[in-house]
């Protein structure tokens, strides 16, 4: 092993090795994620995963672990009614709502242990994927789980979780969240990711299973500060009927990857993943869904809206893979692009696997430009060209945005992409 | 006599290296309805393109002059803030871009431009009311996409109901009786000449005498391989209804 591949390694080893003793009796289980992540190291420069999005500036910083507790914090107002507030890692109480809705609980990784849950599914680190080296690290480090029940036939009030880090230091965290949807559950939750503009890394595990005949929403934003690395890894395993719907923005961060893997584990389960990403200024944004279809009548949809502007690049990587014996199932997939300026990047790749023959698939990827036509019918009835444009990109991103089903994220979501707009529009003809 | 609104002199455009636009003269005064009329291919089409700034086409020579100001020298907004107006021949579908939201937006750009207070939501909606009444538009159409899922007869309505929240001073109609039936053509008219008045001007394009039995012109005009070859009064378009465009053509080449 060459010493630019050592280096960072030794750094996080050194990180591991500070903490581990403190980890009592999950250490060993956190040994064995670390040598995992060791085993893997960083993507390679043929790593397929990772083909468009380098590392390179991330393996070369030497984050120390922030695990802050107690330091003040200030947080952006709350997108539902009840907050959990999740800083280097670690729920705040303080920070957080007094209370929680009926039909939801939450646990720490001790409190979860007490009651006699698995450790190894606690901290499990799942294969294969670009990101299982950093749910592998995750796992290592990770301060604490965030353990969430919603109760069996439970209808749970929207809750938000937001996860920050402390304020102006570069640092890393690894926050680690676990969500079960129990039978016949429905439950909101917000994903909210929220930073200043200091260097950092957020390496965040999300597990969900979704239960038979259970409905789990996430509303994901992702609004890290433009020198953010985020990366993210968001798991669910959907049981008989069960429905996973995923509204995404994949808003900020200096450079920010997320896979999204969906199990259809059983008849009739469902999974509806729409998104946006916008990526201007210098961000560089990569997605990489992934819908495994598992058994019969499964049923997914995936549409994702993408937009890059400035130095922005932007990747997409869409897959449904059906399997031998998923009969009956239908795949849907949209993803369609689009560049505002010559300058910008977006590499999209829909990717479709059959191994079943009786099954409804379709499909397609488009990137262009904001349409010359509809330019000139806005500007021919007043608008100025910037107006036009606005209007055109809003609209763009329209049939994503109305699915948004709950307001106050949807109006977050749409108050940074015209805060964002307002600004790339007006500085770039 | 009105002053003149619309002056063009010798006006030559192509698209790439064809030739289209060959040296065409024409006078527009407000209070005036012009036809020009010719079968495809003539220009038609070019001319309005030209004349609101759509992109692709390269004016090679003469000008035009609108109020005084040089009118290729704007921008297609700048031209449509000073009171030009194109109904399009195809109007462009826009999902997502909300009807009322380009009305309003349209709507107080041209105001601002000529200093009036912009609309509130509510001046807006009651005075868009009583023009889509006059288009025998339902309110619905205000909360879709622009001309999205509209049929062509819809579309021209809507061209027609922009024109009239917009009040230009100079409109220009680019095909817009193709595609409708009969009972269409008239609502389209009817919203046309309710808009007629000392102060506006309008210059229909169109290949067929048709739209001339309910808006009638002043001027008719021919327009054939780029040039205007014969200019008369409204019986000249019933003329070119029972004798096509050969005989002016004949007619220019003899003179």
């Amino acid at each position: 092993m060459n010493a630019s591949v050592a280096e960072p390694l030794a750094h996080y080893r050194a990180a591991f090795e500070a903490v581990r003793t403190g980890y009592a009796d999950t250490a060993a289980q956190r040994t064995a994620a670390f040598e995992r992540f060791a085993t893997l190291g960083f993507p390679g420069a043929r790593d397929e995963a990772w083909k468009y999005t380098s590392l390179r500036r991330l393996e070369s910083r030497r984050f120390p672990v922030r695990d802050a507790a107690g330091v003040p914090c200030v947080l952006p107002a709350p997108l539902a009614g009840h907050r959990i507030a999740i800083v280097d890692g670690r729920r705040r109480a303080d920070l957080s709502s007094g209370s929680l809705p009926a039909g939801l609980r939450l646990r720490t990784l001790a409190e979860a242990q007490a009651d006699g849950e698995s450790l190894a599914a606690l901290l499990r680190v799942t294969q294969g994927g670009g990101t299982e080296r950093f749910a592998a690290l995750n796992a290592a480090l990770c301060p604490d789980v965030v353990l969430l029940d919603v109760a069996d036939g439970a209808s749970v009030d929207p809750v938000e979780i937001i996860v920050t880090s402390t304020a102006t230091e570069p640092g890393m965290s690894h926050p680690r969240l676990i969500i079960r949807a129990a039978p016949g559950s429905t439950s909101r939750i917000v994903l909210r990711h929220s930073g200043d503009d200091a260097e950092r890394l957020v390496n965040s595990v999300v597990d969900v299973e979704v239960g038979p005949d259970a409905t789990a929403h996430l509303y994901r934003l992702l609004d890290n500060g433009a020198r953010a690395f985020h990366i993210e890894r968001i798991e669910a395993t959907v049981a008989q009927r069960g429905t996973f719907i995923v509204h995404d923005a994949q808003l900020g961060a200096g450079l920010a990857r997320l896979d999204l893997t969906v199990r259809l584990a059983a008849p009739q389960a469902a999974a509806e993943l729409t998104g946006l990403f916008l990526a201007d200024g210098s961000r560089h944004l990569d997605t990489h869904v992934l819908v495994d279809h598992l058994a019969v009548g499964t049923r997914s949809l995936q549409d994702y809206r993408g937009i890059a502007a400035g130095r922005g690049r932007a990747v997409f990587n869409g897959k449904a893979v059906v399997h031998a014996g998923a009969q009956q199932s239908q795949a849907r997939q949209t993803n369609r692009n689009l560049l505002l300026t010559p300058g910008a990047e977006i590499d999209t790749k829909p990717e479709l696997e059959i191994y079943a023959d009786d099954v409804q698939c379709s499909h397609g990827a488009t990137t262009g430009q904001l349409d010359a036509a509809a330019m000139f019918y806005l500007r021919s009835r007043g608008l100025s060209e910037i107006e036009a444009r606005s209007a055109l990109t809003r609209a763009f991103t329209g049939a994503v945005m109305s699915r948004m089903d709950h307001a106050a994220f949807a109006t977050a979501v749409r108050d940074i992409l015209d805060s964002r707009f307002a600004r790339l529009l007006e500085t770039q003809p | 006599m009105n002053d003149i609104m619309l002056s063009i002199r010798d006006l030559h455009a192509q698209i790439g290296a064809r030739k289209i636009l060959k040296g065409i003269n024409l006078e527009v005064r407000a209070g005036e309805v012009h036809a020009i009329m010719g079968p495809n291919g003539s220009g038609k089409s070019t001319l309005s393109s030209v004349l609101a700034g759509r992109e692709g086409y390269e004016v090679t020579a003469g000008s035009v002059e609108y109020l005084g100001q040089d009118l290729l020298e704007m921008a297609p907004e700048d031209r449509a803030r000073a009171g030009v107006f194109l109904a399009f021949q195809y109007p462009v579908e826009i999902p997502g871009v909300n009807n009322a939201y380009l009305l309003k937006a349209a709507l107080n750009a041209v105001r601002k431009q000529r200093g009036l207070p912009e609309f509130d939501a509510f001046e807006f909606l009651a005075m868009v009311r009583d023009k889509m009444k006059l288009m025998q538009m339902d309110e619905s159409f205000l909360n879709r996409g622009v001309n999205e899922g509209f049929s062509g007869g819809e579309k021209k309505r809507n061209e027609i109901l922009q024109m009239a929240v917009l009040e230009p001073k100079l409109a220009l109609l680019d095909e817009t009786d193709s595609g409708l039936d009969i009972d269409a053509l008239r609502v389209v008219a009817n919203g046309v000449n309710s808009l007629r008045g000392p102060d506006r001007a309008i210059v229909m394009v169109t290949h067929y005498q048709r739209l001339l039995d309910y808006i009638e012109p002043d001027f008719v005009h021919v327009l054939y391989d780029g040039r205007i070859l014969k200019s008369g009064d409204k019986s000249l378009a019933l003329e070119l209804e029972k004798r096509g465009y050969d005989w002016v053509r004949q007619e220019a080449l003899v003179a």
